[in-house]
């Protein structure tokens, strides 16, 4: 069966199921979610994922760490990952596209900018 | 003999012979000349009935082709109409597609303001931790509304002082001074539990929060919010806020002193002891209402 499998990796479980939300409304998509980034790291080494969702600001691992060894491990270095930031971080931003970000969403999350940044990243 | 020779053309006088002779001559020289006139106005002749010819297959060709442009020209002007029909259409069909995008627009943001809402309202719901509902109505707060700056507030037993409780962007809650619940537009919701909020270009008092909303429980104002400032990339109030500060309103304050009341028992099913005894002690009272009622109305 062909489909799509995204990790939500955000600590607010108000975010996460927001971003879940928007992600249900695209077709063939199932999601995983971790509230922080060691958590992420792991579902990430127990499944197979096509793309990655990720808050920066998250306690015990931030959002930038996890791209840091997301881009640095070799199974995971080519997935797609989107990391939320608030409108005025823009050096964390600049700091994660730098790491290997693929794409940005800011927060407050809107279920069509997250639809629309998926299929994009997906091509889709 | 001689008579013979007298009656010889060589007899006859040298003048009437030539005479004679001039005038076959000319004679036949005419009637070369009418001769070669005739052939040339038949050649003549010839020729213009070839013109003639020419001219007539020309005018029946012309005559054909003007019978093609006429209905080529019917036919243009069918095409035309057609061309006009299509173009109509088309702009009505534009119109509508447009219609819909505005349509599916509208449906797409009302989708996720009902998303928002839905989100706001399971996670003030869904716990029953002091600390969690704070945390929830910050999120809502700063994630939904956008807010960067604001302070909440319950409402102290005398009921005469806000106490902070939860705060983003106004440093650590424990280090905020509490409010007066008496004075002020804070004083005014309190009193009427109407929640306040200016837009942000409006002109305001100094320290005057930009919105002020209650925290009612029942009809009792039991808490207050007051945002002070937006996200830069928020301009004004959205449809959607409204809708969430009613919900933050009247859910807000039931999850927050649910929250307090469990927090002395221990746990869920201690919790709900005594619950079927209360119902009918509720179900009791209720009737004995409506009795007292009737009765007073008699």
């Amino acid at each position: 069966m062909s489909g799509y499998a995204c990790l939500v990796v955000e600590d607010s479980p108000m975010m996460r199921q927001l971003i879940v939300f928007a992600l249900s409304r695209i077709k063939n998509m199932t999601v995983t979610e971790a509230d922080d980034g060691i958590v992420g790291l792991k579902k990430l080494a127990q499944g197979r994922f096509d793309l990655i969702i990720t808050d920066i600001n998250m306690p015990i691992m931030d959002g930038l760490k996890l791209v840091r060894k997301i881009r640095s491990d070799e199974r995971h270095k080519d997935v797609p990952v989107i990391v939320i930031t608030t409108e005025g971080s823009k050096e964390d931003r600049e700091r994660a596209m730098a790491l290997g970000a693929s794409a940005y969403i800011t927060k407050p999350i809107q279920a069509p900018q997250v639809i629309e940044t998926v299929k994009e990243l997906l091509k889709i | 003999m001689s008579s013979r020779k007298q009656n010889r053309p060589s007899d006859q006088p040298a003048d009437l012979r030539a005479e004679r002779e001039t005038f076959v001559r000319n004679f036949l020289h005419k009637g070369v000349e009418l001769t070669e006139d005739l052939i040339r106005e038949n050649q003549g002749l010839e020729q213009q009935v070839r013109h003639l010819q020419d001219d007539n297959t020309r005018l029946r060709a012309q005559l054909a082709s003007n019978d093609a442009i006429r209905e080529l020209l019917v036919t243009i002007e069918s095409l035309e109409r057609e061309r006009k029909s299509l173009l109509s259409r088309s702009d009505e069909l534009e119109r509508a597609f447009q219609q819909h995008e505005q349509r599916h627009s509208e449906v797409e943001n009302e989708l996720n303001d009902l998303a928002s809402l839905y989100v706001a309202s399971f996670q003030l719901s869904g716990t029953l931790s002091v600390g969690r509902v704070v945390r929830h109505m910050c999120e809502l707060l700063e994630q939904l509304v956008g807010a960067q700056s604001f302070v909440i507030y319950i409402i102290s037993p005398e009921g005469k002082r806000g106490l902070p409780v939860g705060s983003r962007g106004q440093g650590d809650v424990s280090t905020l001074p509490s409010v007066s619940v008496e004075d002020g537009v804070i004083g005014d919701v309190c009193l009427t539990g109407v929640p306040r909020i200016t837009e942000p270009q409006q002109p305001r008092k100094d320290n005057e929060p930009l919105a002020v909303l209650p925290l009612v429980f029942d009809t009792e104002v039991v808490g207050i919010i007051a945002i002070n400032k937006l996200l830069p990339h928020k301009r004004g109030w959205a449809r959607v806020d409204e809708e969430l500060f009613k919900l933050l309103s009247a859910h807000g304050a039931t999850a927050l002193i649910a929250a307090n009341m469990y927090a002395t028992e221990g746990g869920p099913r201690a919790a709900l002891r005594d619950v079927i005894g209360r119902m009918e002690r509720e179900k009791l009272r209720q009737l004995a209402e409506a009795e007292a009622e009737v009765g007073g109305d008699v």
